[in-house]
C-alpha cells in the first residue's frame, strides 16, 4: 500500500475501522511540555546546590606543566577547585575511555578542561576560574586527519594502552588492535573477487568527497545535577542512555554500578548527540569535595566548541561498472576525523556506526572497504543522527550520479539497474531476503514524475535548472529490553520503563502498542519513566532501536497481561515485557530534488522535493511524518549551510547565528509517499523512522546541482562553491 | 555577569540629565545587541541608562514634503508596518523588512542598529543611501549629523561619551526618484548578508541622475560606491550599468568569513550592484 500526501495511514493488517493507530496521536508528554510544566535537567535544582565553571585550554595540543588553583581556592564564593591532579587516573568515554576528566599531563583540543571550580554562584565560580593560573607547552598539534597516520605524526595518546574499555552487558570487551597509534578505531572489509571484479569492468570511476564536521543542533543544552547520599551518587543528565551512562560512570570513577542513580528527565532533542555525557564526571568529584550537590549547564558556544560533533570525513571511492551498466567491484577508503577523544562513539569499532556503508542500497558482487577513524587535536567527534551515514550517503551518492552521466545512463534508470533484489549481497556482503529498494525508486519515478521534461529555462537567462535523485536505507534497530506492565483493577495499564524519551515519541510509541494490543483507549495506558535504580535495565533511545525493540517489549507485555487474564486471573496484574531485535534488516528511502540555481551567483532554491520512504506499519502518524520531514530539514542543513569551520583547532562558527542550520523559511514543502505494506520487525509491522531519511538529502542536493551546472565535490554545497564551479577560472577554487 | 545601576527615564531631558551626570553610561535600547555584548564579556557596564520608557521616542512621524522623522525607539517592526514610512519611503521599509526574524525585528531598535555601527547590518546601509540625518542630543546642543558622517568603523560611531541618538530624518522624495534595497544571503533567509546594496537615483525615461549606492557586509562601515557612481555620471543608460558595476571592486574591502570570502564578496558585489541599477530604471 502506498501512501500519499493526504492519505491518513490504514496500517498493514488493519482489524478495526476505530484502530488506535489510525488516529493522529496524542503526545504522552505534550501537555507537560506545551504549558511549561515538563522538567528538564536544568529545571531541577536541589537546596544548596553549587554552581561549576571550567577551566578549558586555550591551546589545541600542550602539555600541561604546572596547574596553580590557590588564587581561585580564595577567590569569593568559591567551595571546591580541582585540577587534574585531583581526579587522575579518572577517564571518561562510551566505550573507549580515554578522555580524562580533567586534563593533568596533557590537553589535546581547544577547550580540553584542566581544572573545575564549584562555587556559590556561577558569577563566583566563572570569576574564580579566571584566577585558575596553568603554565602550558605547546606540542605541534594536527589538524588533518589523513596526516595524521603519517610516518613520525606526533602521537596524541602515547598512554593509549591504560585506556578502559566499558564493559558490554557486564562481558569485558577487548580494544581492537589499530595499525598506527593516532587511529582510534580502523576496520577493512573484503568480499567476492575484488580484483577479477575489476578486471571485467568495461570503466572504471574513481572520486573523492569530503565532509564538514557538523554540530546536532539540538534546542537543549547538556545540564547536569550531582548529589551523594551515603553511598550513593545521584546524577540527574541530559544523557539519553541512563543504564549506558551508569556503567560508564561506574567505570570511570571505579565504584559498583548499583551505587549510581541516573535520572534523565525530559531530553530536548539529541540527534545522536545526548549518547555522551560531559560535565557529569568532574560533579561527581566536586560533590565528594563540598559535600553539597553541584551542577553544571553548557552553555551553547561550549555545545558548538567541546561537545561531540559527527565527524568530518575524506571519502575515496572507486567502482567498475560492466558493458551492461551493473557495478562488479567497490572499493573505497574512509578516513573520518575523531578529534581529540573517540569517548563519544558508543560502538567498539570505535567509528561512526555505518562507517562502512560507502554504497547503500546497491547490489555489490565484491567490495574491499577500508574505514579509519582518527585522533586529530580538534574537538572530538561522536555521534549525529544515522551516525556514518550522511557523509557516506554524500559521497556515493554523488559518486553513482556521476558515473551515471558519464555513461549517458539516467541517473534513475541507473539506480535501478543496480538497486539490491531479494537474494543479491551488499557492500558488507550480506544477502538481502528481501528488498524494496526496486520498489522505491519507481515509486519515486511515478511521484516525482520523474520522466516529465523539467521546465526548461531560457538558454539565456541567468537561471539554471537541475533534478537530481538519490537512494538511502537503515537498518532498522537491534537490541534487547524490558519493562513493566500492570494491569489495574481499572482497567488501565501502567507501563514503567527506563527509556528517555528525546522528542521522538517513545512513550507515546509504547503506549499505542498496549492500547492497540489490549483494545484500549490509549489515553487509558500511561507511561511511568523510571530511574536507574528502579527501572528494568533499558539500552536508552538509539540506533533506530526504539520501535522494533521497546515496541515488542511493550507488545509482549500486553500479550501476557491478554494470557493472564484468559487464564482468569483478576487485576492487579504485573507482567515483564521483554524483546530482543536481532534480525536484520533495512528501510529504504529515496529523494528526489529539483533545483533553479543563479548562475550568477550559485546561489540555488529547490523548488520541487519529493520523498519516498518505506516505514512499515505506522503507529504514531504525526511523529513518522515529523521524522521523515525533520530529516529532510536536518539533511538540507547540512547539504547546503552547515559547517563547523574549524581554524587551526579553534571553532570559528561558535554561535548559532554563524553556525546556520535551516529556518522554517528555507525549507521547501516536502512531497512525502508512505509505503506502509512491507513489515518489518516491529510490533505489527513496524520498522524505525528516525534515522531514515536524513542522510541521502545531501546527495539528491548534490546532484540536481550538478545537472543544473556545477558539480561540488564536499559539503555543504554553499552558493560561493558552485560560482567557483561556474566560473572556473575567474574565482578561487 | 556582572551588576550594574539601571535607570529608566521617562523623558528625553532626564536621559540627558543622567548621562550627563555619568558620561560611562552604557545605553540600552532593544536590547539585542546589549544582550550579546554583554553575555559575551564584551561590555562590562557599571550603569545602564533604558530609553524603553521614554514617552514618543519611538514615534514615527511624517513631513510636509514627504519626508519622514523616526524616532531612536522605534522598532524595525513599527517602521515596516509604518503607514507614513510605506507612503514616503516603501523601500526603507522594504530594507528594515530584511532584518533577522520578527522576533528580533519587533525588539531591535532604528537608533540601536546605528549606534551599533556593525557594518553587517542592513537599516544604516539603506539610511545612507537615503542621505539621512541623525539628530544627535548631547549637552546644549542637538546637531543633525549626516549619517555618513556618523560611522567610522567596525562598531565605532562619531558619538562621543554622553552623545546618543535622538531621532533619524529622511528627506522628502522628487517625482522621479527611485531606490531599491538588495540583501544577499546565500546560506538562510535568516542571516546576515553576504552582500547588501542600497541604491537610490533619479530616473527618467530609463535613464539615471545622481546616483547614491552604499554597500553592507564589504567593510568595516557602509561603503559607498564612488567609482561606480562617478562612472554611471549623469543620465546613464542600462547598457552601461554592467561595466559601471565592475567598478565596485575597488570601493571596496571585505574580509573572508563564514559569509564568503572577500574574493567570492567582491563578485557578488559586482553582481548586486548591476541589479540594484537595473532594478531603479525597471
Ligand atoms: C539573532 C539576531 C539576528 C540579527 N540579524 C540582523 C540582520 O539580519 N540584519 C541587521 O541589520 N541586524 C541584525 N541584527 C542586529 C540588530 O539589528 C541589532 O542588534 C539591533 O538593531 C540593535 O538595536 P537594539 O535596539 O536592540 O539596540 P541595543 O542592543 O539596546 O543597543 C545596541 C548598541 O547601541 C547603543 N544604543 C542603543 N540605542 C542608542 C541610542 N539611541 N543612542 C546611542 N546609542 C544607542 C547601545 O548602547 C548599544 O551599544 C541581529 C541581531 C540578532 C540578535
Amino acid at each position: 500500500m502506498i501512501e500519499g500526501d493526504a492519505a491518513t495511514s490504514a496500517p498493514a493488517g488493519a482489524r478495526t475501522s476505530t484502530d488506535v493507530f489510525a488516529t493522529p496521536e496524542r503526545r504522552v508528554e505534550g501537555h507537560g511540555k506545551v504549558t511549561g510544566a515538563a522538567d528538564f535537567a536544568a529545571d531541577i535544582k536541589r537546596d544548596g546546590m553549587l554552581h561549576v565553571a571550567f577551566v578549558g585550554s586555550p591551546y589545541p595540543h600542550a602539555l600541561v606543566r604546572r596547574v596553580d588553583v590557590s588564587g581561585a581556592r580564595t577567590a569569593p564564593g568559591v567551595r571546591a577547585v580541582l585540577a587534574g591532579a585531583d581526579v587522575r587516573p579518572a577517564r571518561f568515554g562510551r566505550r573507549l575511555q580515554d578522555w580524562p576528566v580533567l586534563a593533568w599531563d596533557r590537553v589535546r583540543f581547544i577547550g580540553d578542561r584542566v581544572a573545575a571550580v564549584a562555587a556559590d554562584t556561577l558569577e563566583h565560580a566563572e570569576a574564580a576560574a579566571a584566577l585558575v593560573d596553568v603554565e602550558y607547552e605547546e606540542q605541534p598539534a594536527i589538524f588533518d586527519a589523513e596526516a595524521a597516520l603519517a610516518d613520525g605524526a606526533p602521537v596524541l595518546h602515547p598512554d593509549a594502552a591504560d585506556y578502559a574499555v566499558v564493559a558490554r552487558r557486564g562481558e569485558q570487551v577487548k580494544r581492537s588492535p589499530v595499525p598506527h597509534p593516532n587511529l582510534q578505531g580502523h576496520e577493512v572489509h573484503e568480499h567476492g573477487d575484488v580484483a577479477g571484479g575489476f578486471a571485467k569492468a568495461a570503466r572504471i570511476f574513481e572520486h573523492t568527497f569530503r565532509v564538514p564536521p557538523v554540530h546536532q543542533a539540538y534546542i537543549e543544552p547538556r545540564a547536569a545535577l550531582v548529589w551523594i547520599e551515603g553511598d550513593v551518587t545521584h546524577v540527574v543528565s541530559t544523557n539519553k542512555a541512563p543504564f549506558s551512562l551508569r556503567e560508564q560512570m561506574a567505570q570511570t570513577l571505579d565504584l559498583p554500578a548499583e551505587s549510581i542513580v541516573v535520572h534523565t528527565p525530559h531530553v530536548g532533542g539529541d540527534f545522536g548527540g545526548k549518547g555522551l555525557s560531559l560535565d557529569e564526571h568532574a560533579l561527581v568529584f566536586l560533590a565528594r569535595a563540598t559535600k553539597q550537590p553541584v551542577r553544571s549547564l553548557l552553555r551553547y558556544a561550549d555545545e558548538l566548541q567541546i561537545s561531540n560533533t559527527r565527524h568530518g570525513a575524506v571519502i575515496h571511492l572507486r567502482t567498475g561498472i560492466d558493458r551492461d551498466g551493473r557495478i562488479t567491484a567497490h572499493e573505497s577508503r574512509v578516513i573520518f576525523d575523531g578529534g581529540a577523544y573517540a569517548a563519544g562513539k558508543p560502538v567498539n569499532s570505535l567509528m561512526p556506526g555505518d562507517a562502512m556503508l560507502t554504497l547503500a542500497g546497491y547490489h555489490v558482487p565484491a567490495a574491499r572497504v577500508e574505514a579509519s577513524a582518527v585522533y586529530t587535536n580538534h574537538l572530538p567527534a561522536g555521534h549525529d543522527r544515522a551516525p556514518g551515514q550522511p557523509q557516506n550517503s554524500f559521497a556515493a551518492e554523488s559518486h553513482i550520479d556521476l558515473i551515471a552521466r558519464e555513461l549517458g545512463i539516467d541517473p534513475l534508470d541507473f539506480r535501478e539497474r543496480n538497486a539490491i533484489r531479494a537474494g543479491q549481497i551488499d557492500i558488507h556482503g550480506d544477502q538481502w531476503h528481501a528488498s524494496e529498494v526496486p520498489r522505491v525508486l519507481a515509486t519515486l519515478r511515478r511521484e516525482a514524475k520523474w520522466d516529465a521534461p523539467l521546465a526548461s529555462s531560457h538558454p539565456s537567462s541567468a537561471q539554471g535548472r537541475g533534478r537530481g535523485v538519490a537512494l538511502g536505507v537503515r537498518h532498522v534497530g537491534r537490541g534487547k529490553t524490558s519493562m513493566e506492565l500492570t494491569l489495574g483493577p481499572d482497567g488501565s495499564v501502567e507501563v514503567k520503563t527506563g527509556a528517555p524519551d528525546q522528542g521522538g515519541g517513545a512513550h507515546t510509541m509504547i503506549q499505542r502498542v498496549v492500547a492497540r494490543e489490549l483494545d484500549l483507549g490509549p489515553e487509558r495506558v500511561r507511561i511511568e519513566q523510571l530511574d536507574t535504580a528502579t527501572s528494568p535495565v533499558d539500552p536508552g533511545v538509539g540506533g533506530s532501536r526504539v520501535t522494533p525493540v521497546h515496541g515488542n517489549a511493550a507488545l509482549d507485555g500486553a500479550r501476557k497481561i491478554k494470557a493472564a487474564l484468559a487464564e482468569g486471573r483478576a487485576a492487579p496484574i504485573t507482567v515483564t515485557g521483554t524483546a530482543e531485535q536481532q534480525q536484520h534488516m533495512y528501510g529504504a528511502y529515496a529523494y528526489a530534488i529539483e533545483v533553479e540555481l543563479d548562475r550568477e551567483t550559485g546561489a540555488f532554491k529547490i523548488t520541487d522535493a519529493t520523498l519516498v520512504a518505506d516505514v512499515g506499519t505506522v503507529i504514531n502518524p504525526v511523529a513518522v511524518r515529523g521524522q521523515l520531514e525533520g530529516g529532510f530539514a536536518f539533511g538540507l542543513g547540512q547539504a547546503a549551510m552547515e559547517e563547523l569551520v574549524i581554524d587551526d583547532g579553534r571553532v570559528v562558527t561558535a554561535n548559532l547565528g554563524d553556525y546556520k542550520i535551516p529556518t522554517i523559511g528555507d525549507v521547501p514543502k516536502l512531497r512525502l509517499v508512505l509505503i506502509t505494506d512491507a513489515p518489518g520487525p516491529g510490533p505489527f509491522g513496524a520498522k524505525s523512522v528516525g534515522e531514515l531519511a536524513n542522510a541521502a538529502i545531501t546527495g539528491a542536493v548534490a546532484n540536481a546541482v550538478a545537472n543544473a551546472g556545477a558539480r561540488v565535490y564536499s559539503l555543504p554545497i554553499t552558493a560561493e562553491k558552485v560560482f567557483a564551479e561556474l566560473h572556473q577560472g575567474h574565482s578561487p577554487a | 555577569m556582572n551588576g550594574f545601576t539601571y535607570h529608566e527615564p521617562t523623558t528625553w531631558p532626564a536621559a540627558q540629565d543622567l548621562i550627563a551626570r555619568e558620561p560611562d553610561a552604557t545605553m540600552l535600547a532593544g536590547g539585542t545587541a546589549f544582550t550579546l555584548l554583554l553575555r559575551q564579556g564584551l561590555i562590562r557596564p557599571t550603569t545602564v541608562v533604558s530609553l524603553r520608557r521614554i514617552s514618543g521616542a519611538n514615534r514615527i512621524l511624517a513631513d510636509s514634503h514627504g519626508g519622514l522623522w523616526i524616532g531612536a525607539m522605534a522598532t524595525h517592526s513599527t517602521v515596516v508596518r509604518s503607514p507614513e514610512v510605506r507612503r514616503n519611503w516603501p523601500e526603507f521599509a522594504d530594507a528594515a523588512a530584511t532584518v533577522a526574524t520578527l522576533r528580533i525585528r519587533n525588539q531591535a531598535t532604528i537608533g540601536g542598529s546605528v549606534a551599533h555601527a556593525d557594518p553587517a547590518s542592513d537599516v544604516p546601509v539603506m539610511l545612507a543611501a537615503l542621505d539621512a540625518q541623525v539628530i544627535v542630543r548631547k549637552p546644549n546642543a542637538a546637531p543633525r549629523v549626516p549619517i555618513d558622517q556618523l560611522f567610522i568603523d567596525t562598531f565605532t560611531t562619531s558619538l562621543a561619551p554622553g552623545e546618543f541618538i535622538e531621532s533619524i530624518q529622511i528627506a522628502g522624495r522628487g517625482p522621479n526618484t527611485r531606490a531599491v534595497y538588495l540583501k544577499y544571503t546565500p546560506r538562510s533567509v535568516d542571516d546576515y548578508a553576504t552582500v547588501s546594496v542600497a541604491a537610490r537615483a533619479e530616473v527618467e525615461e530609463g535613464r539615471l541622475r545622481a546616483p547614491r549606492i552604499f554597500l553592507g557586509a564589504v567593510g568595516g562601515r557602509p561603503m559607498r560606491a564612488m567609482s561606480v557612481e562617478a562612472a554611471l555620471g549623469d543620465g546613464t543608460e542600462a547598457r552601461a550599468f554592467a561595466d559601471a558595476a565592475a567598478l565596485v571592486r575597488s570601493d571596496i574591502d571585505p574580509i573572508d568569513d563564514v559569509r564568503g570570502s572577500a574574493e567570492y564578496k567582491r563578485e557578488m558585489a559586482r553582481v548586486f550592484v548591476e541589479r540594484a541599477l537595473r532594478t531603479l530604471v525597471a
